[in-house]
């Protein structure tokens, strides 16, 4: 008995030692070593999709119109200056591969500083197959963490996520980031202040696309339903939007009737792939993001199809 | 249950808890704790197998019984033929029935004759290979006198269902493990920690070796008329550091969870890829297997005892059979029948049994010879290995061909480079660890030894730290457990 007992004490010696030790290990290692190299750490600040810059402008924004929510195809389909040249003031928390299970986190933190009267969602149905862990990392450099990221943390139960929320909390403790400045330039992006990123003009040459499934994970349907409920919780009206994507790319999907039928239950929900007639090789960057011809084409008329001249929310 | 799974992470404090601290003083009620726990255990996959475990146990159980008051020697030798033809039955028929089925057809067909045979949906059941071969053992040993039956179905169930060894082995004689259910554990707190080292050495061999070699082997290997002979060869190498951390890792895992519960398990791996010939190689690889199949299928068949043609041809049954063992399908009998090839010249000028003892021994670096001898014999195995991983044996000889092309002396291009060179070094950092360990149980079983707690306490950190560092996300099954 006198051995198992000094057996267990050292085990609960060990473990608080160990994750100190682990700790340590991750900050060293996960911030010297090559990204090669560190597989299970991904800590990049100022990123693709400039959520850096989106968050650090968006305590400028308090009270607005429109709140645009979502992945690449939000940030990069929704221009926040033609909506405003439409009466409508708005912001953009898009983010790259923003799932619902990142639009959670986003709406608890800003949902109630920025009391939007509209809130448009965008869904995709290659989000809601997506297990969300390089939009995970994407929040955890660019944002800040706090104590719902702990929990958000424990929920996710992913290495990466777990191994880069720690260097995330080092660096915002120590205040490492703080001289850090985004360009607004990047390659061929230009941040719009409000949160859009235009794109250099570029067009899409379509490529054969095997046709596949969608399919809806539960964690990712459940906080969809949870961001709707959060939403609907404050009286913001709610618009569910498909951003068109090529006919090449939405073609290859074989029940887009079912993802449809699964979204429209919960608000208005609009499929722009069937609401508007845009075309693969002059309104894509790529097989799905719009370019800019696409993006001014797609506003304008989802100003008109959704009624948001002046944001009127009846 | 997998060992790489938060489940098993939940589950083995439980049991343990439960066995040394609740039902310490009973020794039936410890024995029935592993029989619930082992159920549980492989229930977690599909209880609906349990059944045929249960079958197997009932069945040797009640013929071992038998066998004890039975002193004709043909009533004997009759009771003997019906657990063999159980326990090989539900192998035959979960294993290689469909092989069979399909050969026959193919085989009809070829000489022009149309059957119209389905197969059938056969789930194989996990681990069914080494239960069975494990029953199988205990009763051949109580035919042949070797080992008193057990009375005791409880400790008799333990020993078949054993968790730690269940689905991948390593495969336990009835002699060897049967007596530790039936005397009283005693907690012993350096096997225990002892145990802890080599799970924790098992854990880094599959998840950071083994998973990380798999998703580079599986790309090389599921594309191999993409690459060059030079890429293949990589993929050639990165299975056989895939199929070593797996199956050397789960046995260290399984003997190390054995030694939390007071049991040792015997030793399955031992350095093979240090070895200097083929024959040293397999005293080397799955021990458990190999001298199972020497015990109760080459000496019976005669051995060594008669004339070289006698030798040879028990040296390629044993393994064919061995590689048929595997999987039913024709890479596996093909890579039994290369490694018998390779055997082969040594059992002929009576050389295989020259390297008995560990390479370099007491010294840090082998000779040149030594060094030689040991690279061929890892290159003979690297092209075997080809076979195993193969689809099929179409796929093995275009595999091998294009290794031996012109191609072979390109510099390896494939879409994974930056991960194959993290693997590369992840892999030349293992090496050299069980290179300086390689006299011990396992590789890192003196590492620490002497040291200050707090610095051993941080190497078994850092270990850690590798693990959860260069873990991949999902959970991935473990080789054997197909076999």
């Amino acid at each position: 008995m006198k051995d198992i007992k000094k057996f267990i004490k050292n085990t609960l010696l060990f473990i608080p030692f160990t994750v100190s030790m682990y700790i340590i290990f991750i900050l060293f290692f996960g911030q010297v070593l090559p990204q090669f190299l560190k597989p299970n750490v991904n800590y990049r600040i100022g990123s693709y999709g400039h959520m850096y810059s989106r968050i650090k402008e968006i305590k400028k924004f308090k009270n607005i119109d429109l709140l645009f929510l979502g992945s690449s195809h939000s940030y990069r389909g929704f221009d926040t200056r033609i909506f405003e040249k439409y009466g409508c003031k708005s912001f953009n928390l898009g983010s790259s591969g923003q799932t619902p299970i990142q639009t959670e986190v986003l709406l608890d933190r800003y949902l109630d500083s920025l009391n939007p009267k509209i809130v448009v969602f965008e869904v995709s149905p290659m989000l809601f197959s997506s297990d969300g862990v390089e939009s995970s990392l994407d929040l955890i450099a660019n944002d800040k963490n706090d104590l719902l990221t702990v929990t958000k943390l424990i929920k996710w139960n992913n290495i990466k996520t777990i191994n880069t929320a720690i260097i995330g909390f080092w660096r915002d403790y120590m205040g490492l980031n703080a001289d850090f400045v985004e360009e607004k330039k990047k390659g061929n992006d230009y941040y719009v202040s409000g949160g859009f990123v235009e794109k250099k003009l570029k067009f899409y040459k379509p490529e054969p696309i095997d046709k596949h499934e969608i399919n809806i994970k539960d964690d990712q349907f459940k906080a969809f339903k949870n961001c709707i409920n959060k939403i609907k919780k404050r009286n913001i009206k709610l618009i569910l939007v498909q951003v068109p994507i090529t006919k090449n790319l939405y073609n290859s999907y074989t029940n887009t009737q079912y993802f449809d039928d699964s979204i429209s239950k919960y608000g208005n929900y609009y499929n722009f792939n069937k609401l508007l007639n845009v075309q693969d090789t002059i309104h894509f960057s790529d097989s799905h993001h719009l370019n800019q011809l696409g993006v001014e084409f797609f506003d304008k008329e989802a100003v008109k199809l959704l009624n948001l001249k002046n944001c009127k929310t009846k | 249950m997998l060992f790489n799974s938060i489940d098993f992470a939940v589950f083995l404090p439980i049991v343990f808890i439960l066995y040394w601290f609740v039902i310490n003083k009973n020794l039936r009620w410890q024995n029935f704790l592993i029989v619930v726990a082992s159920y549980l255990f492989y229930g977690w996959w599909d209880w609906r197998f349990l059944s045929l475990i249960l079958f197997s146990t009932l069945v040797d159980y009640t013929i071992g019984v038998l066998l004890d008051d039975e002193e004709n020697k043909t009533k004997r030798k009759l009771l003997l033929w019906i657990s063999i033809l159980v326990n090989l039955g539900l192998l035959g028929f979960f294993k290689y029935y469909n092989f069979f089925l399909d050969n026959f057809v193919n085989a009809f067909s070829f000489f022009g004759y149309k059957i119209n045979a389905q197969g059938l949906n056969i789930v194989l059941p996990v681990g069914i290979s080494f239960y069975t071969f494990q029953t199988l053992s205990y009763t051949i040993d109580v035919y042949k006198k070797k080992l008193q039956p057990t009375k005791d179905f409880i400790a008799f169930a333990a020993f078949v269902s054993f968790f730690p060894q269940l689905v991948a082995g390593p495969i336990e004689r009835a002699t060897h493990l049967l007596p530790q259910f039936l005397k009283k554990r005693i907690f012993d707190y350096d096997k225990a920690v002892d145990g802890l080292r080599q799970m924790l050495w098992g854990f880094f061999k599959k998840i950071v070796i083994a998973d990380n070699a798999a998703q580079l082997a599986n790309e090389i290997f599921n594309n191999s008329s993409n690459y060059s002979g030079s890429t293949l060869f990589l993929g050639a190498l990165f299975f056989t550091f895939q199929i070593y951390g797996d199956f050397s890792g789960y046995s260290d895992i399984a003997i190390g969870t054995s030694r939390l519960f007071g049991f040792d398990l015997k030793k399955n791996f031992n350095f093979p890829y240090f070895s200097r010939d083929i024959a040293e190689f397999w005293r080397r690889w799955h021990i458990s297997l190999s001298t199972w199949f020497r015990d109760y299928l080459y000496i019976p068949l005669g051995g060594s005892r008669g004339g070289v043609w006698m030798k040879i041809r028990n040296t390629f049954i044993i393994f064919i059979v061995s590689g048929f063992w595997h999987g039913a399908n024709w890479t596996f009998i093909f890579w039994g029948l290369l490694n018998a090839i390779y055997f082969l010249p040594l059992l002929l000028l009576n050389k295989n049994r020259i390297n008995t003892n560990t390479i370099a021994e007491g010294r840090y670096f082998p000779s040149v010879k030594e060094f030689i001898q040991m690279s061929v014999t890892f290159g003979l195995t690297v092209l075997a290995w080809v076979f195993f991983r193969a689809e099929n044996i179409n796929h093995a000889f275009n595999y091998l061909s294009t290794i031996f092309s012109r191609s072979l002396f390109t510099f390896p291009n494939f879409p994974k480079m930056g991960d194959a060179l993290k693997t590369i070094i992840l892999i030349i950092i293992f090496i050299l660890i069980e290179w300086f360990g390689r006299e011990e149980e396992y590789a890192i079983a003196k590492i620490g030894n002497g040291w200050n707690r707090v610095y051993r306490w941080v190497w078994y950190s850092f270990i850690i730290f590798l693990i959860m560092f260069y873990m991949k996300t999902t959970e991935t099954p473990f080789i054997y457990f197909q076999f």
